[in-house]
Parts: structure tokens; C-alpha cells; sequence
């Protein structure tokens, strides 16, 4: 066998001065770059990356057509099981998935596989090679409705289209996109890419209505009324805090709003955009996860002097991506581990000027599979910052589910669906975040595909 | 789709008034409800009070004061996004004797939607409290909530016009005397708002009023507008506007919306610069 060449390193923008801007940090490979890389795949027998792909990609013949230099093949094979491949080759935990499974990864040099999805897409999307839609004319279509405009309603309303149905979105927000647009940033995922399958999404005919909100200016009941079929992909918008005393301080936010006016409302822009973000010079962001990455890195890039990752566990256990988490190192975030916040402490006007955290041990492993943090008494000690943000994962949105009492949820929010994704109300289908309280971009992508055609054999009557 | 102005006039020397096409909002509106605005594309997202709706059109209040009111005021004949009917209407019911108050914009806004809303309840007995400050500043007539209640009091803070004092005052007056109050719903300044709980607890009135605070998405996702009632987070953009003023932490609802007001001020600086407002 031959010497194993070690993988295509990725360009980046070099740290200097990507952490005064927003722009995409990895450039993603050339052509050359991604046949070299594809060429490093031995094609095994048995693709175990495939089976590790929560959409099961193609990965293997998509690598093969790379490798032959048959971009347009790559991409469209890719389309087949993800409706979005320049996003989850940006943001799926590769690690934990393709790439996890790869059979180099015990050289350490597995195949890049995301950013050869990546590559694909782009290719496609820089040369106007689009999937071919075919949507079947029938004289009186079947209606179908898709609440939230996430992954998963995205992925399922490209889906309802293909199979012929008249689709309408409702979205809340003045922009469709869910977190790929509020909670995402510009320097993981570009939003042009966001929006370029936004526009296509509408090309196909799906009807977005933003600014709707179900449940607040349209009826539940009258979408039932209205539509063949339903789909639920409100997500998991809604923050979590610690539930510590100083919560109420100015200079507190939640890692949602801390996103939501820098991503959204893109705050960075202020004044010329509207939306003020305050961010002081020692930020501290409390959780270490993919939210609290991009929350730490767009504290930097909005001009905070020093950002602190406070992290209960070691950096080991965190279920951040590791790109992003290497990025996040060589940006200079400082990573405080094995602490836990107590309480929040102010000055005399209300604003933040520190943290009170108690060091913490590992002990024994808990339900996550991972040893649990405990407190060591005597160990508080005052950690100085202005700002805090939390970022300890979210909570499905109570304002639609408080909307809809008949639909059946868990004690947490969580929407309950049988095994084809159908709620407790006929007709009513739901995925994504919503039905798992928090989990990946490939996960609903799947989710939202898997309702599509579930709806579709039901109204079918299959 | 940006939604024409369709009047625009001034209040005061503070407020102006401006009447929007926004049929969605329209129809659905309850008082109570609030609407999100942007301006422009490039626009925050601001909650705003709505005095009434009517025509697929909706009535607002609002203060020259940041920058986006005062692009909307000086500048600007559409709104880029007018969203809604966000937050809960009140409970449309049958109280008795019923006092709605109010001391500034927002305020007077709600107040003009709750006593329509509730004086067309039988058996409500609506009593509207409008305080402004002197003869000057009271708003015009065809906006007054004269229009829509049982028993309208126009009170001036120097007696220039209408009664004297504020309506907490008066308010405290005849609760003092003995007559009888059953709710009371209350709107404006947040220390006002705090002070008349205070009042009211005393002799056991309901009082609700609406602790406006800074919002973005408006609809559960961001925790700006976080408020403590009892002790426990509540978001005044889905479980409010309105809460029980006896059981608001207001030290907290007074401090947040402060939040942003150093950048506010660089917004507001920047626009008259450029012409903008």
C-alpha cells in the first residue's frame, strides 16, 4: 500500500484579521485542493461514513466524482439525502459523523469529507448548476403548510414541492432561514449561501410568509382548516438561563439575543444598521458549546479586549465542533474550565462586573456519558468581566405550543411524533429541534425529508 | 412589503401620531396587543402600543425620541415591516367599576384601546385617567378616550387645564374616601407605574399595567424583555405586556430598558448629521 499522503489543508483567513470582520473563516478547498483530497479516499467496500451520516449521504461515490473531476455529478448525488450541502458541509460535527468513522481516522488524517461536501456545493452554486425540479402538474394540488422556516421546514417544504404539493411557509421573523440566519454566524456559514437556497426554495414555487407568527396573527385551527397536511419545525428557540442570582443586571444576555442582534439585526453595522449590541471588554461566555463558540468569537470580532469560554467540565467533554473550538483557541479566546458560576455580582449602577464561580471536579459519570462536574466548597472565587453571556442550549418556544394546547408535548416542551414523525393531531407532522429540544443542522434536514414524505403517504392515504 | 402612512400629525411637542396601513394586525387586533415596527430595511425591531384599528389600519403613539422615531416623524411615509398583533390582549370581561390611566404616549395609546374595548362590556363602568403635564401638551380632542369610556377625567400636573395632580393622586383620593374600585389598568412611565402599585396595594385593587421593555424578535426567543414577577422570569413580549403591578421586581424593569441608551444616543446623533431626522 501506498504512503499515505496527509490531508489538504484547508486556506484560512489568517487570525489577524479575520477577528475584525465577519467573513467566512475557512476559504474551502480549490479544485485542485479537492481532487488532491479526494484522491487520498480508498473507496472502501464497506463506506462506514456512510452509515455515520445521520442522511446517509453518498459519500463515498460523491468523493469518487470528485475525484474524477465530475463536480456537477458530486453535487447532485450529494442533493439526494441533503437538501442543503453547503451548510452541513460548514456545520455538521464531522468528528462524530463521516469523518468520525472514516477508516484513515486512525491514521488521525480521516478524509475531509465536509469540506469536500462543502466544495461541491459551492462549485454548483459558483457555476448556476442547480437540481433539475420536476414538479408534477396536477389541475387542483393538495395544500401544505410548513410552520418555521429552519432546517427542518426547509428541508421539508423542497420536499412537499417536488411532490407536487402547493406549500406555504409561516415564519415569524422578518427573514426566513431560522438559525442558519439568527443564530449561525456570517464567519461559519455565509449568508449568501443561506439565502441562494432561500431563493431557489422560492423559484420552486414555495410561498414564504414571513412576519407570520401561528397561533399570534393566523389560527392554528385555520391552518388545519386550510391545508392537507402540516408540518411543525418551530424549533428550539427559546433561551435558557442559570437561574442565578444577578440575572437581572444590565450587561447579561442570553446567547440568543446576544446572536439574534449580531447575526439578524447585524449589529456589528451599528449605526448605520439600527440594532445596538453593548458589549464591554472582558466578556465572559458561560457554556462550550457550538452557541457559546460563536458567541465568544463574535464578542471578539465586536471589539471585546479579552473573552473568556467559563466552562463547568473540561474542554475534552465539550460537544462544540473541534474547528470551531481550534479556531476559537488560535483567536485568543481563554478558556476557563472546571468552573461553574454561583452568582452573578454588579456595581452600584446595575451593570456586570464579574462572576462568582466555585471550582469544580470530575467525578463519576452521568446520564451524558460524561463525568460529572462537582462543586469543591471553598473554592468561590470572583472571575472580573462586564459583559455575560449565557449559553446553556435552548428550549422549544412556549408562544406557538401555548397556541396549540390539543398538541401533545413532554413535560419540557418537546413535541411528541409517532415513528413517520406524526404529532398526536392527524394530519400534523413535526421534526427538527422541536421534537428533539436541541440537536444538529443534518438531523432536521433529515427530520424535515422524512415528515415530507410521511405527509405525503398520508394524504395519499397510504 | 413596506406598509403606507397613511396620517401622520402631531400631538405635542413630544408625540406625534401616525396611522398605518397594516391589515393583518388590523384584523386581529385585541387591546392589549402590541405591533412590532421596523422602518426601514436596515431597521430594529421596535414594540409599539396601538390606540385603535380600524380599515385594515392601525393608530399609534409615539415619541420623538430615538432614532427611528424620529426618521418615521421627519422623513419616512412607509414602514418596511409593521408585525403583529404580538403579546395578550387583556381579559375582555366584565369587571364593574374599571379605571384606565395613563401619563404618557404609549400609555395614552392603550388607554384609548382598553376603555373602547371594555366600555362596550355590560355591566363595565369604564373610567378613563388621562394625566399630561400642562394645558400645552394635552393631546387633541379627536384623540382623547373621551370618546370611549363612562367617565373621562382630563387631569394637567400644574392644573393648567382639567383637574389637578396626577392621576395616581387622584385616584388615591377616591380610593381613600371609600368608593369602590374593582381593577384598575395602567400605562406610561415605568416609576408611575411603580408608584401607583404601591398605592393601589394598600387598598387592595388589581392593578395591571404594561412594563414595556427593550424587545428583538418579539416573540419568546431572545430574553430581552425579561421581567421577575413573584420572583420567577417572565418575557413581557409573550407572556405580558401586562403584569400584576404588585408583584413586578421593578428595580430590574426600571433598570433594563437603560441598557443600550450610550449606543441609542450615537444612533440619534448620527442621524440628525446626515439629514435623516
Amino acid at each position: 500500500m501506498a504512503k499515505l499522503k496527509p490531508r489538504v489543508p484547508v486556506r484560512e483567513q489568517p487570525v489577524e484579521e479575520r477577528i475584525h470582520n465577519f467573513d467566512s473563516v475557512p476559504y474551502g478547498y480549490n479544485e485542485e485542493e479537492a481532487i488532491a483530497e479526494a484522491q487520498r479516499c480508498i473507496q472502501c467496500p464497506n463506506p462506514t461514513c456512510e452509515t455515520a451520516c445521520p442522511v446517509n449521504i453518498k459519500i463515498k461515490d460523491m468523493i469518487h466524482f470528485i475525484a474524477q473531476k465530475q463536480f456537477k455529478e458530486a453535487f447532485l448525488l450529494t442533493k439526494e439525502d441533503d437538501a442543503f450541502p453547503a451548510c452541513t458541509g460548514r456545520v455538521c460535527p464531522q468528528e462524530d459523523q463521516c469523518e468520525g468513522a472514516c477508516i484513515l481516522v486512525k491514521t488521525g488524517q480521516p478524509i475531509s469529507i465536509g469540506k469536500l461536501e462543502g466544495f461541491a456545493a459551492d462549485w454548483a452554486r459558483k457555476n448556476g448548476i442547480k437540481e433539475e425540479i420536476k414538479v408534477p402538474s396536477t389541475s387542483k394540488p393538495k395544500k401544505a403548510a410548513v410552520v418555521g422556516s429552519g432546517p427542518a421546514g426547509l428541508a421539508c417544504a423542497a420536499d412537499l414541492r417536488k411532490y407536487g404539493y402547493e406549500v406555504t411557509m409561516f415564519e415569524t421573523l422578518h427573514q426566513a432561514g431560522g438559525v442558519l440566519e439568527y443564530g449561525i454566524p456570517n464567519f461559519r456559514l455565509p449568508k449568501d449561501i443561506v439565502e441562494y437556497e432561500l431563493d431557489a426554495l422560492e423559484e420552486s414555487g414555495v410561498e414564504i410568509k414571513l412576519n407570520h407568527t401561528v397561533g399570534q396573527n393566523i389560527g392554528f385551527d385555520e391552518l388545519q382548516e386550510e391545508y392537507d397536511a402540516i408540518f411543525l419545525g418551530t424549533g428550539a428557540g427559546a433561551p435558557r438561563f442559570m437561574g442565578i442570582e444577578g440575572e437581572k443586571l444590565n450587561g447579561v444576555y442570553s446567547a440568543n439575543e446576544f446572536l439574534i442582534r449580531a447575526n439578524l439585526m447585524k449589529a456589528s453595522l451599528f449605526p448605520d444598521w439600527d440594532t445596538p449590541i453593548m458589549v464591554g471588554d472582558k466578556v465572559g461566555v458561560i457554556g462550550a458549546g457550538n452557541v457559546a463558540m460563536d458567541a465568544a468569537r463574535t464578542a471578539l470580532r465586536l471589539g471585546a479586549k479579552e473573552v473568556s469560554i467559563i466552562y463547568r467540565r473540561k474542554m475534552d467533554f465539550s460537544p462544540a465542533r473541534a474547528e470551531e473550538y481550534e479556531h476559537a483557541k488560535e483567536e485568543g479566546i481563554i478558556f476557563q474550565e472546571l468552573v461553574n458560576p454561583v452568582k452573578i455580582v454588579g456595581t452600584d449602577r446595575g451593570w456586570v462586573k464579574g462572576v462568582e464561580v466555585v471550582n469544580m471536579k470530575l467525578g463519576d459519570k452521568d446520564s451524558s456519558g460524561r463525568p460529572r462536574p462537582i462543586p469543591v466548597e471553598g473554592t468561590e472565587h470572583i472571575i472580573e468581566i462586564d459583559t455575560v453571556i449565557e449559553a446553556l442550549g435552548t428550549m422549544p418556544n412556549r408562544l406557538f405550543l401555548s397556541k396549540a394546547p390539543e398538541l401533545k408535548t413532554d413535560r419540557k416542551g418537546i413535541i411528541i411524533t409517532d415513528e413517520n414523525l406524526m404529532t398526536s393531531i392527524p394530519g400534523v407532522f413535526a421534526g427538527g429541534d422541536a421534537i428533539s429540544g436541541g440537536a444538529t443542522v443534518i438531523l432536521a434536514l433529515g427530520e424535515g425529508r422524512r415528515a415530507a414524505k410521511a405527509m405525503h403517504d398520508y394524504i395519499e392515504g397510504k | 412589503m413596506s406598509h403606507k402612512i397613511t396620517r401622520k400629525m402631531d400631538l405635542n411637542s413630544a408625540d406625534f401620531y401616525v396611522e398605518v396601513e397594516a391589515p393583518l394586525v388590523a384584523e386581529r387586533f385585541k387591546a392589549g396587543n402590541f405591533t412590532i415596527l421596523r422602518s426601514n430595511p436596515q431597521g430594529e425591531r421596535i414594540p409599539m402600543s396601538i390606540m385603535k384599528a380600524e380599515d385594515g389600519k392601525i393608530a399609534m403613539f409615539i415619541k420623538k425620541l430615538g432614532k427611528t422615531s424620529m426618521e418615521l416623524y421627519k422623513t419616512l411615509d412607509t414602514f418596511e415591516n409593521v408585525i403583529g398583533p404580538m403579546g395578550n390582549p387583556i381579559d375582555i370581561k366584565k369587571y364593574g367599576n374599571v379605571v384606565v390611566a395613563s401619563d404618557l404616549v404609549c400609555g395614552h395609546a392603550e388607554n384609548y384601546a382598553i376603555c373602547e374595548a371594555l366600555s362596550a362590556v355590560e355591566g363595565n363602568h369604564v373610567i378613563s385617567y388621562q394625566t399630561y403635564p400642562t394645558a400645552d401638551e394635552v393631546y387633541p380632542d379627536e384623540v382623547l378616550a373621551d370618546k370611549v369610556c363612562d367617565e373621562y377625567h382630563l387631569t394637567t400636573e400644574d392644573g393648567s387645564r382639567g383637574e389637578e395632580g396626577h392621576y395616581i393622586d387622584l385616584l388615591e383620593e377616591r380610593l381613600e374616601k371609600g368608593e369602590k374600585i374593582d381593577v384598575i389598568f395602567a400605562g406610561g412611565a415605568l416609576p408611575n407605574l411603580q408608584e401607583l402599585g404601591e398605592m393601589t396595594k394598600a387598598y387592595n385593587v388589581p392593578t395591571i399595567v404594561t412594563v414595556r421593555q427593550i424587545m428583538v424578535d418579539a416573540s419568546g426567543m431572545c430574553g430581552a424583555c425579561r421581567v421577575f414577577i413573584d420572583g420567577e422570569m417572565k418575557l413581557a413580549c409573550i407572556d405580558g405586556p401586562m403584569f400584576d403591578a404588585h408583584k413586578v421586581d421593578w428595580e430590574s424593569a426600571l433598570r433594563r430598558p437603560n441598557m443600550f441608551v450610550e449606543k441609542e444616543t450615537v444612533a440619534t446623533k448620527l442621524c440628525k448629521e446626515t439629514g435623516r431626522c
